[in-house]
């Protein structure tokens, strides 16, 4: 018999084919013991102006430092006296006033590194700022939990370090038919077949080996799955829709998927920010207000708590070309269905007391942010995942 | 020279090499072959399309909306264009050293103008021309080109209020790397670089007025610095020398790096900057040829292309589709994600981009149909996209130049093709497959052999 033959003649023998009905039937009822939540990670990738999207449009010095670009009353959403979200966030407050938002201000940590790309890594990695990991923290959870690839989604088309872990990465997928159809050719089955029982350690060609089969095994799952299920249709038309839109379909379809990402991107605003800003602003509130929607719709909103971060935030004194430059401290949002604490979750940023380099101080350390959705979220070890402990917020 | 060296050595200065070649080199000494590497790449040959729609253009004409729109579309066609021509200049170079070291290079010095052809190219051809030569005069260069003024905001940088980026980038991703510099350097050498700009043509221009003629204290030194001063104060920091040197030994030797051979490549490299110093003695150095160093680099997507071009050449009937395969495997020739530029090694690889490299062959070579979605870009990303479809599904259209291939492989069995392409550390499993495989037609084992993992290496 030919190895390929026998292969598949005794995986139909040992596989779910001679499962009895009633161990089937208890599967599908599991979720209470496991944690099925979902967090879907979402990046404003550049560093979005935190102070020109949620405004202390009272605040004098706020006015003094920004003369072209600083949003005024009326041109702002009101959420208290003082503060008001940008105009281009209606959908966002639709949401933040159905108890669904919770504004997290002042996140930072010690040290701000003001470089995208080391920040971005910080964030990902969940590192101090003067230590450098190789895994992202959601790339950690993979490899504690011991989980499969599947259970971390980039909807994108290359993996970011968040979901690199040390010894286990998510998958990047942004649509499900077409890789799984890549992948049905049988040369490919065949040198996946023969190679399945190999020493597959060596370095790079390892790698590569694993990723083709893990992309094998879960394409054909994610598409199985979803292949049923369509989302709403009324995302935004762009690429930040159309992620969002898969990560519901994903959702809602039952997928056993637990952490998603993906992000939006221009935010690098050094010149005219205040028309880049507010389309993007935009972008963003609209899809998250049609994703819960979308969510709510199917029963799945209760599950799933959706984090929004920006690498930094930007300078308080806007600069002479209708721009700012890299900040420090941001606010962060977090949309849930069950939140503890609703609306603001703390005060807006102190605009008389700030760093060396005329930058937002930070009150709370991301890693907190992430600790919590570790711990109280997902119930897994967060010390373990993180690598130190840090204290814990009541957002959820 | 042993061949596996010499296919090493042509994997790591190009795209690969043909047996022909091959077997002209073997009878020469190392030395002769690196010399002759150098030699064929002297000569510089700037790389130009068509801009004759700019000559008329003046600034008024920008004033109106309308034409300045119109400007703006022929740009993007003509930066398209430019990309295109990138890269049949890669798959058909004359000098091969230094069209790769102009990747390498494209990849260091970031820079991206989408708005202006004549802007892009001549910042390409700075890369070309300066690819060997001395790394001071050449970021100076990179300064002052008007894409990198644009791209990195340093013609926005004014006395009355510093733009900072281009200052911090300059040490970042530039010269020093993370952590060798404070936010006060960053601070200082942004004062220095106020009043660059560029005339309408692209032509740098210092605009005094906006020059912070103070004085500046950067790294312990204080002076009135100027941009030129600051590149000066930069590189005589050791570090710089490392910063590079360590760059160029994870792009031509190896991603892990050997501290021994970055210590030698430093006391080469620092005493004067000189690029094509540094390389030949990379190239000639006995560590360059270990063995922890052959087949180990996973190929970039251009490298990954052009490798198979070397092998069997094709041609795009609609040059167009050049751009959208880059598109799809991670990298488009001037099109860089950020200012740090494509994340190389494993970065390259995941389930995606794995799945599409391992097809392409048979979608080059065979005319199979390749789906996809649409992986747009920043601009798309914030467009609205109502008319596009986000998924596609569409046939490459190629001719292929078998008649190159039989004449260059005609007198190698299947068996030795695997040798010609690959390495000998193949999976087992799979060399089982191919061996199983080893009597169906030459171009159907050729096109199997570049379709497994394996080939993903060099």
């Amino acid at each position: 018999m030919k190895r390929r033959d026998f292969l598949k003649q005794t995986s139909f023998a040992s596989g779910m084919f001679f499962v009895p009905q009633f161990l089937k039937a208890f599967e599908q009822q599991l979720p209470k013991t496991f944690s099925h939540k979902k967090v879907v990670i979402i990046q404003l990738k550049g560093g979005n102006d935190g102070l020109n999207t949620v405004v202390p449009f009272r605040n004098d010095i706020y006015h003094q430092q920004r003369k072209n670009i600083a949003l005024k009353e009326n041109e702002l959403l009101k959420i208290t006296d003082e503060v008001g979200l940008h105009k281009s966030l209606k959908s966002l407050q639709n949401l933040y006033d159905k108890g669904f938002v919770s504004i997290i201000n002042n996140v930072g940590y010690p040290n701000p590194n003001l470089s995208h790309f080391r920040s971005t890594d910080i964030w990902q990695t969940a590192s101090d700022s003067n230590e450098y990991l190789q895994s992202g923290w959601v790339g950690r959870y993979l490899d504690f939990t011991k989980e499969n690839p599947l259970k971390a989604i980039e909807v994108d088309e290359s993996l970011s370090l968040l979901l690199k872990g040390k010894t286990q990465n998510g998958l990047a997928v942004t649509d499900a038919k077409t890789l799984y159809n890549s992948l049905r050719e049988p040369f490919f089955k065949n040198v996946i077949n023969h190679n399945l029982d190999a020493h597959l350690s060596e370095h790079n060609l390892g790698y590569l080996y694993n990723t083709l089969i893990d992309a094998k095994s879960s394409a054909k799952y994610i598409f199985e799955k979803t292949k049923t299920k369509s989302a709403a249709n009324n995302y935004p038309k762009n690429l930040f829709g159309k992620q969002l839109k898969t990560i519901s379909q994903f959702i809602n379809s039952g997928l056993e998927t637990q952490v998603y990402y993906a992000g939006l991107t221009g935010f690098d605003t050094h010149a005219n920010q205040p028309n880049t800003q507010a389309r993007l602003l935009q972008t963003y509130a609209e899809s998250m207000e049609i994703f819960v929607e979308d969510l709510q719709k199917n029963n799945h909103f209760d599950d799933v708590l959706i984090l929004t971060f920006s690498e930094f935030g930007r300078r308080v004194k806007q600069n002479e070309s209708q721009g700012t430059d890299h900040g420090a401290a941001n606010n962060v949002f977090v949309i849930g269905k069950n939140l503890k604490k609703q609306g603001l979750y703390n005060n807006l940023p102190n605009l008389s007391d700030l760093d060396a380099n005329g930058n937002l101080k930070y009150k709370i350390d991301f890693r907190e942010i992430y600790a919590t959705i570790l711990d109280k979220w997902l119930q897994v070890n967060d010390k373990a995942i993180l690598n130190k402990s840090f204290s814990k917020l009541r957002f959820v | 020279m042993k061949l596996v060296h010499i296919q090493h050595l042509y994997n790591r200065i190009g795209f690969g090499i043909t047996p022909k070649e091959m077997a002209r080199l073997s009878k020469k000494s190392k030395q002769q072959i690196v010399d002759e590497i150098f030699s064929s790449s002297e000569k510089i040959t700037p790389l130009k399309i068509d801009t004759s729609f700019l000559k008329d253009i003046q600034p008024k004409d920008l004033k109106d909306q309308d034409k300045k729109r119109a400007l703006q579309k022929i740009n993007r066609e003509k930066v398209n264009d430019f990309s295109v021509a990138w890269f049949y200049r890669i798959l058909n170079p004359t000098a091969i050293f230094r069209e790769k070291m102009t990747l390498f290079w494209a990849n260091h010095f970031v820079c991206e103008s989408r708005n202006n052809v004549l802007f892009i190219q001549n910042y390409n051809n700075v890369l070309r021309e300066n690819a060997f030569g001395n790394f001071s005069d050449f970021t100076k260069k990179i300064s002052k080109e008007a894409a990198m003024l644009g791209y990195l905001n340093n013609k926005q940088n004014r006395k009355k209020s510093p733009n900072e980026n281009f200052a911090r980038e300059l040490m970042e991703l530039f010269t020093l790397g993370q952590g060798n510099y404070t936010e006060t350097d960053i601070k200082e050498a942004a004062r220095a670089f106020t009043g660059y700009n560029h005339n309408f043509r692209g032509k740098f221009v210092m605009r005094k007025y906006h020059h912070d003629k103070n004085e500046k204290t950067f790294f312990g030194k204080t002076g009135n610095f100027t941009g030129d001063d600051i590149i000066d104060i930069i590189l005589e920091k050791e570090q710089c020398a490392r910063f590079i040197s360590e760059k160029i030994y994870r792009y031509f030797v190896n991603e892990n790096i050997n501290k021994n051979h970055i210590d030698q490549m430093v006391a080469v490299f620092y005493k004067e900057y000189n690029i094509e110093k540094l390389m030949r003695f990379v190239l000639l150095s006995n560590w360059f040829y270990d063995d922890e160093n052959i087949w180990t680099k996973i190929k970039s997507p251009i490298e990954f292309l052009a490798g198979i071009y070397t092998v069997v050449p094709f041609n795009f009937k609609k040059p167009k589709q050049i751009l959208l395969i880059q598109k799809l495997l991670g990298q488009v020739l001037m099109r860089p994600p950020n200012v740090a530029g494509w994340q190389t090694g494993k970065n390259w690889i995941d389930s995606n981009t794995l799945v599409r490299r391992l097809r392409l062959p048979s979608i080059l070579l065979n005319n199979t149909a390749i789906t996809y979605s649409d992986t747009g870009d920043e601009e798309a990303m914030v467009n609205d996209l109502k008319s596009k479809k986000l998924k596609r599904k569409g046939y490459i259209k190629t001719t292929v130049d078998w008649n190159s291939f039989e004449k260059n492989y005609k007198k190698e069995s299947n068996n030795k093709l695997i040798s010609l392409l690959l390495t000998n550390k193949i999976l087992s499993g799979t060399k089982e497959l191919l061996l199983k495989n080893a009597n169906i037609p030459k171009k159907d084992f050729c096109i199997q052999l570049m379709s497994i993992p394996e080939y993903q290496l060099c």
